[in-house]
């Protein structure tokens, strides 16, 4: 059994990997169509052509860009990210300043969309036929009109014009350093047993959380509340009922947890949307993840830095649809027939 | 008898209803727009709306950060989110359609061959990938209208082809290739007119998606060209000055609702009313 | 349901009273929070010429010269300096009493390390562009180093009180190696760093071994905030006590808030336009029709509340390049004179185009949008995009720059040479203007030693690039701070904010 569901996992993964390589060629192509001399950028102001062109050959622009994809794959391959133009650094730990600042938001968003879906969806579906339901329903449709960055806006506008309440700004209070660890912030707060960091943290990531978080909660309200159409329709629920079990317990005991799968497998397909919504969100909350350092970087046409965060955001997803699609398979034993 | 089921939908109609005003607004721009949508007026900028302190009639919205008429950049912005909405989401359809057909209706390698092709494709974040196109084309509305079918042909590709697979089952398709209509024939007259509601649906949201993916690129700065009202454009420009004139920052956004809720809800209403009309037609058939 | 809501409810009640009370701690009155607009490039001052680093730099290492408030030259570790009369050589007289934040002396043989050794093995730093001319730096005894130079550098002094030019420690740097000096850098200035996250913050500590004035301020953290909506969000609601370059509304706005400070003072900064002499504006007539179009005070109205001061020549007032009584009119009638005799109007409008950045210096594309809606209205047709910083450079280089290109321009020296020389100088890659007339003149002007007739020449050169459509200035620019009430610093007239000048009331 377990071998079964390890080859599962194995041939999962593998499969990822084609995937991978199709789209660091077409993040590496794309790139290449724009006019933009890397080597031109690299040096400072006064520098001649001669130098130019040194720099040029040393970072390879001269060869066919078949062979140019190569060397960065292997150069990938190896660890090395490559050198940003703009900071003349490496664009490694730049990455790993930034990605747990974005994995972080993206999970809290998910939890909140989790919540706000899960509970919503119990609602709508406990109202079911009323006149409530139908208003409901429409306001699910509204809600699911309104993009990330534009409850990003409201919120900001809610909380800092209108009433100067909550934090619009970083990551952490002004006053603190950051503790050191994995990144994350609430984790490392924990470590450290600082409630004050903690709450500081916490605090930061309530708005762009919740900007997230509101706009991807309608789907999941939805893929509930239809999961729970199709479970009431089953023979045990109306048995559970001649057996006296009130309604709420019916829902919550019963019905909810085979809806869930649906729901769950709606929240993995979901995060791959909610992860490149940090992007936007990122930037409206000047969050220090990988959002902002891709706008700056594409406003630096700094390459070496897009094609780096191209490729993670891409590697997330993917991991991400793959851990899925395993968990699916774990849970519902019908997948696991193939 | 599709229309008028359609038409019943209370979706269908306020999301209709949503929907024409932007349209009239966009159409009938020239006319409706008290002002230049470009025209500065430097001694009247960041105006509140007429109505409140300060206000002037001649600017009912009020005026931006250059003393431009907010009411006229929001109707001639419509103008512009139609140019994008339509264009996007028609050039999305036919890419989308078309290989969803092909995929859908072929099978065997051309059809891995696509699936695979969008797998690649939808591993990119939808607002990552149209960034970095738009890195590589470059700043126009043209582009824009560009970047947006390259990543959203995607959905069409994966949902008709969904829907081309259950109607190939039908058996008049079978039908039509025994009687030897060729592939093109067959496509034409038997399976697309099976997925033509499903399509129609996919365009109308794609419209609302086409507004948003245009308001984000234009919030980077990475849009439009510098002389283009557009209501994304007007959400960047007044971020800065969002404490003083929210007015600014809250009436594009509006407008892009109006638009978004429109497309979402006409679709979503075409969407009921096509599938109620489609499991009828099932229980008619022999 | 009820009792399950119920106790979700109570569990939410509690985590956000939890969250209420941990309260951040109140603000100690020796340390200071700053909300900055950028990081800086890296920790060592010497890579990138970075016109927003600088008071970061100050803070944390020394310059051998340094300016006054007034901006006037004045010694800083060089306690004394002399420019050979002809320019090839420099002689420097530094203190004795300057250690490095590791205890380590700083002497002469730092400066030739940071000025001499560091560029000639290849380096790949800014500084190496700016000091290409030095051949040699003798260093005769450890508070003594001569400047010896293959050219002329009549403003080697000011450049020493300029961009990059920091003393490094020698053996710390060659100890650690650069990778790990830009992790743990040290300097020898008035604060040592003790924490950096890239693009989020740095917190400064005092240097209670600097040879120089103790700073009243004990702690400085610097936070990165690169929107400015979100530095005023957070000057408001006081999670800095000092921020900078934020719209010019907001600052007024700010200003008149309870325990908040504002200031909108004009800099040695400049704005103005980059101009080509081919192309769209091979004909001068449509170059000066362009400038008598365009309306400087209505820009600094619109835009800077009238702080702005509208320039005729491209140097700030009180700078020795500033030509007190020329004026440049805006004239639409004349603009549209000049169109006319090259046969252009508005029916027929010369066409051209126009560059500008977003966001790098306050109001920069309003104005850029604002000066194509003036020349629209007498005959030229400008049709704008958006460029960044770093990529005037590259166009320049490609020649691809188009007709006209929005710019601003940071002087902090005040320097005419720094000024018009560095912007008209055909060889440098800041010049679009590659015309012989005015270009060969200001070459010249380098090699010229003798300080009054080196002003003098520029000064001459400032009116006639005017007066020939070579160069288009339109503003000196302001700089806008907003602070807590009891926060003073030092405000000088270049746009430093340097940490080691603050106090609290």
């Amino acid at each position: 059994m377990i071998a079964t569901l390890l080859r599962i996992v194995l041939r999962r993964l593998l499969a990822a990997v084609p995937i991978l390589v199709l789209v660091s060629m077409m993040l590496f192509g794309i790139l290449r169509l724009l006019p933009v001399d890397p080597a031109a950028m690299s040096v400072p102001p006064n520098a001649t052509r001669e130098e130019i062109e040194t720099v040029r050959r040393d970072m390879g622009l001269d060869r066919p860009i078949p062979e140019q994809y190569v060397r960065w794959a292997l150069t990938l391959l190896r660890g090395d990210f490559g050198t940003s133009i703009h900071y003349r650094k490496p664009v490694g730990p730049l990455l790993a300043e930034t990605l747990p600042a974005t994995i972080e938001l993206a999970l809290a968003a998910l939890v909140v969309a989790g919540f706000l879906g899960i509970g919503g969806g119990l609602g709508l579906f406990h109202v079911r036929g009323t006149w409530k339901a139908a208003v409901g329903d429409l306001g699910s449709t509204a809600l699911m009109s309104i993009p990330s960055f534009l409850w990003a806006i409201i919120l900001i506008l809610i909380f800092a014009v209108a009433f100067r309440a909550m934090p619009v700004a970083g990551r952490l209070d002004m006053a603190f350093a950051r503790p050191p660890g994995t990144g994350f912030l609430l984790l490392d707060a924990i470590l450290a047993g600082r409630l004050d960091l903690l709450a500081s943290a916490a605090k930061h990531l309530v708005l762009p959380a919740f900007a997230l978080g509101l706009s991807f909660s309608p789907p999941i309200m939805r893929v509930l509340r239809s999961g729970l159409h199709d479970v009431y329709a089953e023979d045990y629920i109306r048995q559970a009922r001649l057996r006296g079990l009130d309604e709420g317990r019916i829902l919550i005991g019963h019905a909810a947890r085979n809806a869930m799968l649906p729901t769950a497998t709606l929240l993995g397909v979901q995060f791959g949307f909610l992860f490149g919504g940090t992007l936007l969100v990122e930037v409206l909350f000047s969050f220090p993840g990988m959002g902002g350092l891709m706008v700056e970087a594409v406003r630096n046409t700094d390459l070496p830095v897009i094609q780096a965060i191209g490729l993670t955001y891409c590697l997330v997803v993917l991991a991400v649809n793959a851990v899925t699609d395993i968990v699916c398979l774990l849970l519902d034993p019908r997948l696991r027939a193939n | 008898m599709r229309a008028r089921a359609a038409w019943r939908s209370g979706r269908v109609r306020i999301g209709g209803i949503l929907v024409a005003i932007v349209l009239v607004a966009g159409i009938l721009a020239p006319w409706l727009a008290p002002h230049d949508p470009e025209a500065q007026d430097l001694l009247a900028l960041l105006l509140p709306p007429a109505w409140a302190p300060g206000g002037q009639a001649a600017f009912p919205l009020g005026t931006d950060t250059l003393g431009r008429c907010v009411l006229s950049r929001l109707i001639w912005g419509a103008r512009v989110a139609l140019y994008v909405a339509i264009l996007a989401s028609l050039g999305a359809m036919i890419l989308g359609g078309v290989l969803g057909h092909v995929a859908g209706y072929f099978g065997g390698w051309v059809d891995r061959l696509i699936s695979r092709a969008v797998d690649v494709w939808m591993s990119f974040p939808p607002v990552v990938l149209s960034l970095v196109l738009m890195v590589g084309l470059g700043v126009g509305i043209n582009n824009v209208v560009l970047a947006i079918i390259l990543v959203d042909w995607t959905r069409f590709c994966r949902v008709l082809r969904a829907d081309v697979l259950t109607v190939m089952n039908r058996d008049y398709v079978t039908a039509a290739r025994l009687a030897g209509f060729g592939h093109v024939q067959t496509i034409w007259r038997e399976v697309l007119p099976a997925t033509l509601p499903l399509l129609a649906t996919l365009v109308s949201l794609e419209m609302g998606m086409a507004v948003v993916v245009e308001a984000i690129l234009s919030v980077v700065g990475m849009s439009v060209e510098a002389n283009v009202p557009a209501w994304g454009v007007m959400i960047a420009d007044s971020r800065q000055a969002m404490y003083q004139a929210p007015w600014n920052l809250i009436l594009p956004m509006v407008a892009i609702l109006v638009a978004v809720l429109g497309f979402n809800l006409l679709g979503d209403g075409l969407r009921l009313a096509l599938d109620a009309r489609q499991s009828g037609a099932r229980a008619e058939a022999p | 349901m009820t009792s399950i809501t119920h106790r979700l409810a109570a569990i939410v009640a509690a985590v956000a009273a939890a969250l209420a009370g941990a309260e951040a701690a109140a603000q100690a009155k020796d340390s200071v929070v700053i909300g900055w607009q950028s990081d800086i490039p890296s920790w060592d001052p010497t890579q990138r010429t970075s016109p927003d680093s600088q008071s970061i730099y100050k803070a944390v290492f020394d310059q051998p010269l340094d300016q006054a408030i007034d901006l006037s030259l004045k010694g800083h570790l060089a306690k004394s300096w002399k420019l050979a009369p002809d320019g090839l050589s420099v002689e420097l007289e530094f203190r004795d009493d300057v250690v490095f934040h590791n205890g380590d002396k700083l002497t002469s043989e730092d400066f030739r390390y940071t000025f001499f050794e560091r560029p000639k093995r290849g380096d790949k730093v800014d500084l190496a562009n700016f000091w290409r001319n030095v051949t040699d730096i003798e260093t005769p005894s450890p508070t003594r180093a001569v400047i010896k130079l293959s050219k002329p550098m009549p403003t080697a002094p000011q450049w020493l009180a300029f961009f990059c030019s920091y003393v490094l420690p020698k053996r710390y740097m060659e100890s650690v190696g650069l990778d790990a000096f830009r992790d743990k850098p040290v300097g020898s200035g008035p604060y040592k760093v003790v924490d950096y996250q890239l693009g989020s913050r740095m917190v400064l500590e005092r240097n209670d071994a600097y040879w120089g004035p103790k700073p009243a301020i004990r702690q400085v953290t610097i936070q990165v905030i690169k929107e400015a909506s979100s530095r005023v969000s957070a000057i408001q609601a006081g999670q800095v006590d000092l921020t900078v370059n934020v719209p010019v509304r907001e600052a007024e706005r700010l200003g008149k808030e309870k325990g908040l400070a504002a200031q909108l003072r004009p800099i040695t900064r400049v704005v103005l336009l980059q101009i080509r002499n081919d192309l769209g504006f091979a004909d001068p007539n449509i170059r000066l029709a362009l400038h008598h179009a365009i309306d400087k005070d209505a820009i600094s109205r619109a835009f800077y509340n009238g702080a702005a001061v509208p320039l005729s020549v491209v140097a700030t007032p009180g700078s020795p390049g500033h030509l007190q009584d020329f004026k440049f009119p805006h004239d639409p009638a004349k603009a549209s004179a000049y169109l006319a005799k090259s046969g252009f109007g508005p029916d027929k409008p010369a066409k051209i185009k126009f560059a500008s950045t977003n966001g790098h210096f306050p109001s920069d594309f309003e104005i850029a949008r604002a000066l194509v809606a003036m020349w629209k209205k007498v005959g030229i047709e400008a049709e704008l995009e958006t460029i960044e910083y770093a990529k005037y450079f590259e166009l320049n280089r490609g020649h691809k720059l188009p007709e006209a290109t929005l710019y601003s321009w940071d002087n902090a020296s005040g320097d005419p040479e720094i000024f018009s020389g560095y912007l008209l100088n055909p060889n440098m890659p800041f010049s679009a203007w590659k015309g012989p007339e005015i270009g060969e003149k200001v070459v010249k002007l380098f090699g010229v030693v003798d300080y009054n007739e080196r002003i003098a020449g520029y000064r001459a050169i400032n009116r006639e690039a005017v007066e020939t459509g070579a160069s288009v200035p339109l503003l000196q620019s302001v700089i806008t701070v907003a602070h807590k009430d009891g926060l003073t610093y030092a405000p000088y007239g270049n746009g430093w904010i340097l940490p080691q000048s603050m106090a609290w009331k």
